[in-house]
Parts: C-alpha cells; sequence; structure tokens
C-alpha cells in the first residue's frame, strides 16, 4: 500500500496554504453572515452559501477555464474541502455536481455537455444528483434494474432509484441504468444517462431519516425520454465509467471529517484544563486524525493531473481512457474510507463518555446538538460510498491476489 | 509537477533498496535465534556500519553520511521490518546529541541516556568532568561501546561520550530479548574533549521525542512484516478444503490489519518528514507514537490470530516481529503517555487552534 508515496517529503505548496487561510476566513465571515446554524450528520442545502463559494471560483475549481472552472491543484480542492468540512459548511447543492458529476463529464461527456453543465455547476446554478442505488441494487449496484429501451433520438427510462440525496432540489441526476439486457457479464450493457428531475415522467418521493430530516429521495422514472445527447459516454460503459473515480470519492475528508466540529466542540466543553482521562482521548483522536489526513493527502497528490493537465480531472490523459499515472490508489482510498469511517465514530464515542449528556433533538448548546445529530447519524457513514465489509473485500482481494 | 513532491527522490530510492537488500541478505533465522542468546548480531552490525546506515542522517563534516533525517527514517522502517538486531537508532541519536554538541563520533554501536527522564549529574573536576547517576533500562547498554549521556552540568545540558566499561552495568532485556540494562554511574570520569555543551534543542524532551520517533519508525516496519507473513500464510495454508484467505472472516481481518499498516508507516513516516523541517514536529512525533502503537496493539493479534496455532512457536517467524512490537511500544512513552500530553497540550490551545494545529504541515 502507499508503495510509491514518500510520506515524508508529503507537504503543502505554497499556494495551497495561501488558500487555506483564504478559505479558512471566507467560512468565518460568509457563514456569520448567513446567519448559519451548522448541522451534523446531514450536509445542508444552501443555495445562497453554493452561489457565494462560486463566486469564490471554488467549485470545479480544478476544472479548465473554458468550462467554468481555475484550473487549480486537485491538492487546493482537497484544502478548500476539508476546510468547508471542518466548520460543517453547508455544501450540499454543489458537492456532487463538484465532486462527481463534473469530473465525469470532463472525462467522458460530450463537447456540447461540457458546455452546458460545467459552467452551470461552477457557477452554482445547477445542482446534480446521482441516482445509482436501487431498492435491490445497493451494495450490488451492478444488479440495477431500471432500463432504458431504444426509441427514435433517445431512450425511454424505465425504473426505480433509492437513497437519491437531494433529488427533491436538484436540477437534473446521472441514471446508472441497463441499455442492453445481462447476458452473462453483469458489468456490460451498462450506461449512465442524464435526467433532468423535472422531465414528465418523473416522480420524486421523500424518504426521512429516522430523525424526520429529508435529504433523501425515491425517485420513480416512468418512461421517461432522455435524448441522446444526455447519453454519458459510451452506451455500454456505464460500469466502467462509475467505478473509475471511486478512489477520489472514496479518500476525499469527507471520509473521515464530518463529524470533526463536534471534536472542536469537545475540546471547548471539556476546558484547558481536561483529566488524565479526557487529555488521553483528545490526544488519541488527534493523532488519529492526523494520520488519516496523511493519507488522504498523499492519495489526493499522486492524483493530482498537475497544471499541465487539459482535462481537469485526476490521472486521466487527454486522449483520455488510461490514466497518465501508473499508480492504482483504488485499494488505498478504500483503507482511507474504511477506518476514516470508523475514525468519524471514535469522535461520537469520545464525546459521550467524557460529557455525559443525555442527548435531545431539543438540544440548543452546540456541542450538545451536535452530538444528538451525530449519534442518529452515526451508522451511515459506513453504509455509503461503499459498505466496510465491500470495502474490506476489495482491500482483501488487493493483498491476497488470486487464490485458487 | 507533483512527482517530485510525493514520489520518492531517486536518492532514496537508491538507499531503499540497498538497504532492503543488506538486510534481506543478511538477516535469517540462524541470525535472530543467534541474537536471542547473545543480545545483538555483532557480524550484522559490522555490515551495517561499513554501509555507513547507523550514521545516514549525520553531517559528513561530522563523521556521517551526509542525508536527512527522512533517509534515517526510510532505514530505521527497514531494519524494523527484518527486525535487526542491533542498536541502530541509538547510534543514530548518540550521533545526533554528539555532532550537535561538536563532538567526534567513535566507531561502533552507540547507546544514549537516559531514557526514562532520569538526571545525571556531571561536575567539573580539573580538566575532567565526573558524571554520576542511575539509569534503568538502557537500550543495548552492554554492548554499547559508548554511552553519550545527556548530564545536568553547572551550566546546563552536557552531551558526555562516556566509555562503557567505565559504568556499572546490569543485563535486562525486554520482551523481544533485546538489552534493556540499567546503568549506574559512580563519578566516572570523561575527558575535557570527550564532553561539550548540548546544542540548541537538544534536551531530556527532544532525546525522548527521537526516541520514540525512532521507535514509530521500527514499529512502522515490524507491522509491515508481520503483514507480510499474515497474508503469506492465508495463501498458503488450506483447511476445510479451501484457502483460509478464501474465508471473508480472514479477508475482513486482513484487511483491517492493511488499514493498520498503512496508517503506521504514513503517521512515522510524515513525522520524521515534520522533524526534518522543523514544523509541528511535537504534534506530529507525539501523533506517529501514539498511532504506530496502536496500530501494533491491533495488528500484532491479527497476525496471530490469522495463523493459529503455528504463529506462536518459536520455531516460525512472526514472533521476531510481534515481540519486537509489544516491547517498542512502550518505550519512550507509550501511546496513553502521549495521547495524555498531546490531549494536554490541545486543550490548553483551546478549541478554535484544534484545526489550525492539525493542518499545518
Amino acid at each position: 500500500m502507499f508503495d510509491q508515496v514518500d510520506f515524508s517529503a508529503l507537504e503543502l505548496p505554497a499556494a495551497a496554504r495561501k488558500l487555506q487561510q483564504e478559505v479558512r476566513e471566507f467560512v468565518r465571515t460568509e457563514l456569520a453572515a448567513l446567519d448559519f446554524k451548522p448541522r451534523l450528520g446531514h450536509t445542508e442545502f444552501h443555495p445562497e452559501f453554493t452561489r457565494r463559494v462560486a463566486a469564490r471560483g471554488w467549485i470545479g475549481m480544478t476544472w479548465p477555464k473554458r468550462y467554468g472552472g481555475q484550473e487549480r491543484s486537485y491538492l487546493e480542492r482537497f484544502v478548500m474541502t476539508e476546510e468547508m468540512l471542518a466548520v460543517a459548511a453547508p455544501c450540499a447543492a454543489h458537492w456532487f455536481g463538484d465532486r462527481q458529476t463534473g469530473p465525469s463529464l470532463l472525462r467522458y461527456g460530450t463537447e456540447e455537455q461540457k458546455q452546458r453543465f460545467l459552467p452551470a455547476i461552477a457557477h452554482g446554478e445547477c445542482y446534480f444528483a446521482l441516482g445509482m442505488s436501487e431498492p435491490n441494487a445497493g451494495s450490488d449496484l451492478a444488479a440495477v434494474k431500471t432500463r432504458a429501451e431504444r426509441v427514435a433520438n433517445g431512450w425511454r427510462v424505465t425504473g426505480q432509484k433509492v437513497w437519491t440525496s437531494w433529488a427533491h432540489k436538484a436540477h437534473a441526476f446521472f441514471v446508472l441504468c441497463r441499455t442492453a439486457p445481462d447476458g452473462g457479464n453483469r458489468h456490460e450493457g451498462l450506461s449512465q444517462l442524464i435526467v433532468e428531475l423535472d422531465a414528465p415522467g418523473v416522480t420524486i418521493r421523500p424518504i426521512r431519516f429516522m430523525n424526520g430530516h429529508h435529504g433523501f429521495n425515491e425517485v420513480f422514472l416512468d418512461n421517461v425520454f432522455v435524448p441522446d445527447e444526455m447519453v454519458v459516454g459510451e452506451v455500454g460503459q456505464g460500469w466502467k465509467q462509475v467505478t473509475s473515480e471511486l478512489a477520489l470519492e472514496r479518500s476525499g475528508p469527507e471520509r473521515y471529517m464530518t463529524t470533526f466540529p463536534l471534536f472542536t466542540e469537545l475540546v471547548r466543553r471539556l476546558g484547558n484544563a481536561p483529566d488524565a482521562r479526557a487529555a488521553e482521548a483528545l490526544g488519541s483522536l488527534a493523532a488519529r486524525l492526523w494520520s488519516l489526513r496523511r493519507m488522504s493527502l498523499a492519495i489526493a497528490m499522486t492524483l493530482d493531473p498537475g497544471p499541465d493537465s487539459e482535462k481537469g480531472t485526476p490521472g486521466i490523459t487527454p486522449g483520455g481512457g488510461a490514466p497518465a499515472a501508473t499508480v492504482d490508489l483504488a485499494t488505498e482510498a478504500a483503507l482511507v474510507k474504511d477506518m476514516g469511517t470508523f475514525y468519524e465514530r471514535e469522535i461520537i464515542d469520545a464525546a459521550r463518555l467524557l460529557c455525559a449528556v443525555e442527548p435531545t433533538p431539543e438540544a440548543t448548546d452546540t456541542f450538545e446538538h451536535y452530538l444528538a445529530e451525530t449519534i442518529v447519524c452515526a451508522p451511515v457513514a459506513t453504509i455509503r460510498g461503499g459498505t466496510t465489509e465491500v470495502l474490506r473485500s476489495l482491500i482483501a482481494r488487493k493483498l491476497l491476489g488470486p487464490l485458487k | 509537477m507533483n512527482d517530485r513532491l510525493t514520489e520518492m527522490s531517486d536518492v532514496r530510492a537508491m538507499l531503499i533498496e540497498s538497504a532492503t537488500r543488506l538486510f534481506a541478505d543478511q538477516v535469517d533465522a540462524k541470525m535472530l535465534a543467534a541474537a536471542k542468546q547473545e543480545g545483538w548480531s555483532a557480524p550484522l552490525w559490522k555490515i551495517v556500519e561499513a554501509a555507513q546506515l547507523p550514521l545516514v542522517s549525520i553531517a559528513e563534516d561530522a563523521g556521517g553520511a551526509g542525508g536527512s533525517l527522512s533517509d534515517l527514517a526510510a532505514v530505521l522502517r527497514i531494519a524494523g521490518r527484518f527486525a535487526a538486531p542491533i542498536p541502530l537508532a541509538e547510534t543514530a541519536i548518540a550521533g545526533w546529541l554528539l555532532a550537535g554538541a561538536g563532538l567526534k563520533i567513535p566507531a561502533g554501536p552507540l547507546t544514549i541516556a537516559p531514557v526514562h527522564g532520569e538526571t545525571i549529574t556531571a561536575r567539573k573536576d580539573g580538566a575532567r568532568w565526573k558524571l554520576s547517576g542511575a539509569i534503568k533500562r538502557v537500550p543495548w547498554a552492554r554492548i554499547a561501546g559508548h554511552i553519550v549521556v545527556l548530564a545536568a552540568g553547572p551550566d546546563g545540558a552536557l552531551v558526555a561520550c562516556v566509555d562503557a566499561t567505565q559504568c556499572k552495568i546490569t543485563a535486562g532485556r525486554n520482551l523481544a530479548h533485546e538489552p534493556r540494562d540499567d546503568v549506574v554511574l559512580d563519578d566516572v570520569a570523561v575527558a575535557s574533549g570527550l564532553a561539550a555543551p548540548a546544542a540548541d534543542g537538544a534536551n531530556l524532551s527532544t532525546l525522548r521525542a527521537r526516541g520514540a520517533l525512532a521507535r514509530a519508525l521500527l514499529m512502522a516496519g515490524a507491522l509491515e512484516r508481520a503483514l507480510e507473513l499474515a497474508v503469506r500464510y492465508a495463501t498458503e495454508r488450506s483447511q476445510f478444503g479451501r484457502k483460509i484467505g478464501q474465508f471473508q472472516a480472514i479477508q475482513q481481518e486482513l484487511a483491517r490489519f492493511a488499514g493498520e499498516v498503512a496508517a503506521a508507516v504514513a503517521a512515522a513516516l510524515s513525522a520524521a518528514g515534520a522533524l526534518e523541517r522543523g514544523e509541528n514536529a511535537a504534534l506530529a512525533v507525539a501523533a506517529a507514537k501514539i498511532r504506530t502503537a496502536q496500530a501494533a496493539h491491533a495488528g500484532a493479534l491479527i497476525a496471530h490470530q490469522v495463523h493459529g496455532a503455528i504463529g506462536v512457536t518459536d520455531e516460525y517467524a512472526l514472533h521476531h516481529s510481534t515481540l519486537r512490537l509489544w516491547a517498542w511500544r512502550e518505550e519512550f512513552g507509550n501511546e496513553a503517555a502521549w495521547a495524555m500530553e498531546l490531549g494536554r497540550a490541545i486543550a490548553a490551545g483551546g478549541a478554535e487552534r484544534l484545526w489550525p494545529a492539525l493542518t499545518r504541515d
């Protein structure tokens, strides 16, 4: 693991350090100006905040300028993202567009798709959701049943997607569906289509989280027409496209930092002279976060396309297809996600055990309301984006090689 | 661009390759078994010393190889991986103390004292120094030619290169049978040319930090070896008609183990880089010792669990790694001691300083 990485030489370049200070200052003033009360567990959807982030050029910041990007390094995006997470900034509106849809479009999209969607995402005006999971396709994503039938000039899509975050507020979503019947190799015959969420035949119903929060939805697609121009990449290559960027999706700071603001509040609550037990817990939490961050940073740096990249998407050659770097960090990314999501719970447990608060949804104190929210949301992180069990199987396969 | 930042420099890659080859060629089951009896391997030391590995990070004009702290870190990780039974880390740290004080570094294996914060007093006696003190569990003292002591002199901290034969040494050992000896200095005479004021930044606290970092690096390597053995065993051993690595229960444990090892390597090497750059070193070293010791705890037990009864025997190689992990995690402060120290520093800094402290690379 991390064979090519020299951790001792890994440090943030000056540009990233400068950005770190800028974002830190930005969130301090903007969150105060918006009178925003942060929540933990569910990232909040806040179009006004998203517009202000966009105004600073921090959505799609690694993308080419001609598509509304800033051509900045992936490491700078890493720094920007972690600063947002550190204060639970409400990034849900631009989250998937910035992290997933944009890079996918850059890599696989047509020129027309890029021009239509990328600047709109970068300007904080177009929000994307992801249509992957289905009632019978969770960890086993290749089991998707939503199907698209060929019609004149496009496709007719029918099926059901679940756990679609923010579908009720997004403009469009990427739908992974079957464009050819399963002919034995389940990974063939899948495609990615862009479906606009106000298209005729689309019905969105809320799935409420156990604390009443509405972020998830189920989306029903009933004979929805999708024109050919909205096919992403190649018909039949959907599986490869969906899995190709997992290293980035799995290794980012959002995999270990979603409960970090509770850590900050825990330090505040414990005061400047904690007892031995509390001090030990704080030290351990800090050491573990610092170590995770070093791993996550290493992946971000290794996958960084660098300033010469035409595509603004990590590890990809301008010709498309083969990665520019020979390093495949999918396993390392899975490790970071696996450990990171468990780390997030360690913060929750330390907070509960050291402070002995009876949690209530009515809490007004910041520490107590973070605690109440994170306890309830704790099961989610080790499920979404690859369950612990699936990740560990993937890691073990890499370790063990083929066994007969 | 980023190739330069994250990928090995060619020089370091060559160092890693040659050191790995050296230890792989030299360290075998016979040597490790002999070292259990004799406390160390003198033949291995000769070869490693000839390759200039112990003083790799010491400036050339001070008698070293002119490399960086990160070079030393790379070497210690490899030494840990092969369970090299020699005082490599201690000689490197002794070299740092001596070079900082402008003293000549003698040939042969060296060690350092004190390692538990004890006080060694130094008083002037004519042209010589006289040193006194009782120090617990000094690593490798009985095989070291010199003990490099950080003593309390009348005008501040003094570095003295003490002839080990002048000290009263009571043999002891750690769980891996490495010498950890009690040392008494009873008015030991040191010629004036062998003692000098310690460099700025060389004190009991930084000495302990260097020791902790060295143990973190050794543990990272030992964890890598334990994982290699466990993975290999899972691909070779069959039960219930198939390789045990085909069982998901085993796979899940190995994956968890791989995560612990990766975290240990990342933490230990990152801390070496931080200390080399002088940035955020206190947090980095503490974090490295905490994280590697935690990984040692989880990793050693998974390694044994995967091996079943085979792994606990004296003839199978795993114990060379796991016994060292269990010994090293306690030395120079265990994870609880470092976590309390780090936690107190974080609390003293206050909530608003937490995130900036964690991200000051």
